[in-house]
């Protein structure tokens, strides 16, 4: 199978980040819609939390938005 | 992109300027900053936030599960955040035992070895264990600090209890804010140490199913590192980009699960146990943006890439799309995740003859196979005045479906064409939220 585009998607997303960190960014005043609880990365994690133990359950794959450890038998 | 009255009237002002005065504080640049304000109201929890779920899970023709789990927090005075949660998990239903179909009946012994528990299957099904039935609790904790003005620290634990598993995690993290608090980078390590206590004992793996030599309970454990960086795009735009790693060593099969060996006509000719590396890597790159497109719309897509050792290379895409309504006192959330891996290089769906598997391992297990998964949800949430003597709180259902297709291109056997030796897993999870 043919992972390269995901690879290499995930390169340029590091690469944009890395390269921007200075040039990026709002002033503290501008953090209005970053504040709404929809930007925040764990808006819901109770639902990532249920969702995580489903798919870790029933995939070989688990982890990356935090550490992949199941702390369950199922697996 | 942003809504024109947003930025003309006095009362908008006074809610960005609260934003904003929020956002320093550490609530918008990244995960580990992402404290709430401690709520006001008075009662039993009155300085701790609750966010609760109760889900329902089912597959179709296999396994039910009910699960409630808790969360609650605490912001302290000097802004450390106190997080503790609870899970509990009760699961019943048939599991696959990892053999494959046969045109004629199977006859398995249960995991205990009781003879009322033994199972058949039927000509043309996939072999199931019926008497599948576990239940689990779990406790978590963490506790972040700030030890100067842009840094701060996490240390947590967790514990999980199963009739046949017991599971004990630590971690710890540190983040580091910078460029005016819009990017933060932040590295963690956890531990994890886990004992099995299989019912019947644990199979020797590899070994002769009908002999059913098994052992005492085994253990496993793994650590995992985590590297992060969360930037701030633009006013409307959060991206994080997380690299993570993970080795696990120890007794890494399923004790439950065996493999079919059949003859080259397609007859099943016995069983093994199934037998798999001791020791598994794996290395997972992770980036998710968050956009706000206007007022009443924003998305979260995530991306992610892992492979392992044992050969799994796996891609991952979701999207949560938020459409918020009214006084955004209401919102529905469509989200589809898409995933596909490939096989570990020892899955097979049996084996043939007495043939030796070329790795030296071997295991049936599905989850180790090739296939690719969609899943389509729903989400409506609900703010709620009022309610518990709570000035707000929010109420939530949502319905997610999943569907997993397998990708198996391995010969049929003669004997065993035109079955489904592959059905697609098929699953619908319904659950309910409170959190105030």
């Amino acid at each position: 199978m043919n992972c390269k585009p995901m690879r290499l998607l995930l390169l340029l997303s590091a690469a944009i980040i890395a390269g921007g960190c200075s040039s990026l960014g709002v002033k503290p005043w501008q953090r209005d819609v970053l504040a709404r609880d929809e930007m925040r990365l764990d808006a819901n994690p109770l639902d990532a939390a249920i969702d995580d133990h489903l798919y870790f359950s029933k995939e070989a794959s688990s982890g990356g938005r935090s550490f992949a450890g199941g702390g369950c038998g199922c697996n | 992109m942003l809504p024109r009255e947003r930025q003309s009237t006095p009362a908008t002002a006074r809610l960005q300027l609260l934003a904003a005065s929020c956002a320093l504080l550490g609530s918008a640049s990244s995960r580990a900053q992402e404290a709430n304000a401690a709520p006001t109201e008075s009662g039993v929890l009155q300085d701790w936030s609750v966010d609760s779920a109760l889900a329902y899970y089912h597959e179709d023709g296999r396994v039910l599960a009910i699960e409630p789990i808790v969360n609650v927090s605490k912001v302290y005075p000097h802004g450390q955040l106190l997080n503790l949660n609870a899970t509990f998990d009760s699961l019943s239903g048939s599991s696959p035992n990892g053999a494959l179909t046969s045109r004629v009946a199977q006859t398995f012994a249960s995991p205990s070895g009781k003879p009322a528990h033994a199972y058949t299957t039927a000509p043309g099904e996939l072999p199931v264990d019926p008497h599948y039935s576990d239940t689990r609790i779990a406790f978590g904790g963490s506790w972040t600090t700030p030890f100067t003005r842009v840094d701060q620290v996490t240390v947590g634990a967790k514990l999980s209890d199963e009739h046949d598993f017991f599971s004990a995690t630590v971690d710890a993290s540190i983040a580091h804010d910078f460029n005016e608090k819009n990017t933060t980078l932040s590295f963690g390590v956890n531990d994890e140490f886990d004992s099995l206590s299989p019912i019947g004992g644990a199979p020797v793996p590899g070994s002769d199913y009908a002999l059913a030599d098994k052992t005492g309970g085994k253990t496993k454990d793994g650590v995992g590192a985590l590297l992060g960086v969360t930037q701030v795009m633009t006013r409307t735009w959060l991206s994080e980009f997380n690299l993570s790693v993970d080795r696990f060593k120890g007794y890494l099969n399923d004790p439950y699960k065996i493999t079919s060996i059949v003859d080259s006509a397609g007859n099943t000719t016995g069983y093994v146990y199934e037998n798999r590396p001791d020791q598994r890597t794996r290395k997972s790159a992770y980036w998710e943006n968050r956009v706000t497109w206007n007022s009443p719309i924003s998305t979260a897509l995530s991306l992610r890439y892992m492979s392992d050792d044992w050969g799994v290379r796996s891609d991952t895409a979701q999207l949560h799309l938020r459409w918020t309504m009214a006084n955004r006192d209401r919102y529905i959330e469509p989200t589809i995740r898409w995933y596909r891996q490939t096989a570990a290089d020892f899955y097979t769906p049996y084996l043939m003859g007495g043939d030796k598997p070329m790795t030296g391992y071997e295991s049936s297990d599905s989850r180790l196979g090739p296939f690719h998964a969609l899943t389509f949800g729903l989400k409506y949430a609900q703010k709620l005045a009022g309610v518990a003597g709570r000035s707000n709180s929010e109420f939530s259902v949502r319905a997610e479906f999943y569907k997993q297709t397998f990708d198996e291109s391995a010969p049929t056997p003669g004997a065993l064409q035109g079955l489904d030796l592959y059905p697609a897993l098929e699953a619908v999870l319904v659950q309910v939220g409170w959190r105030f």
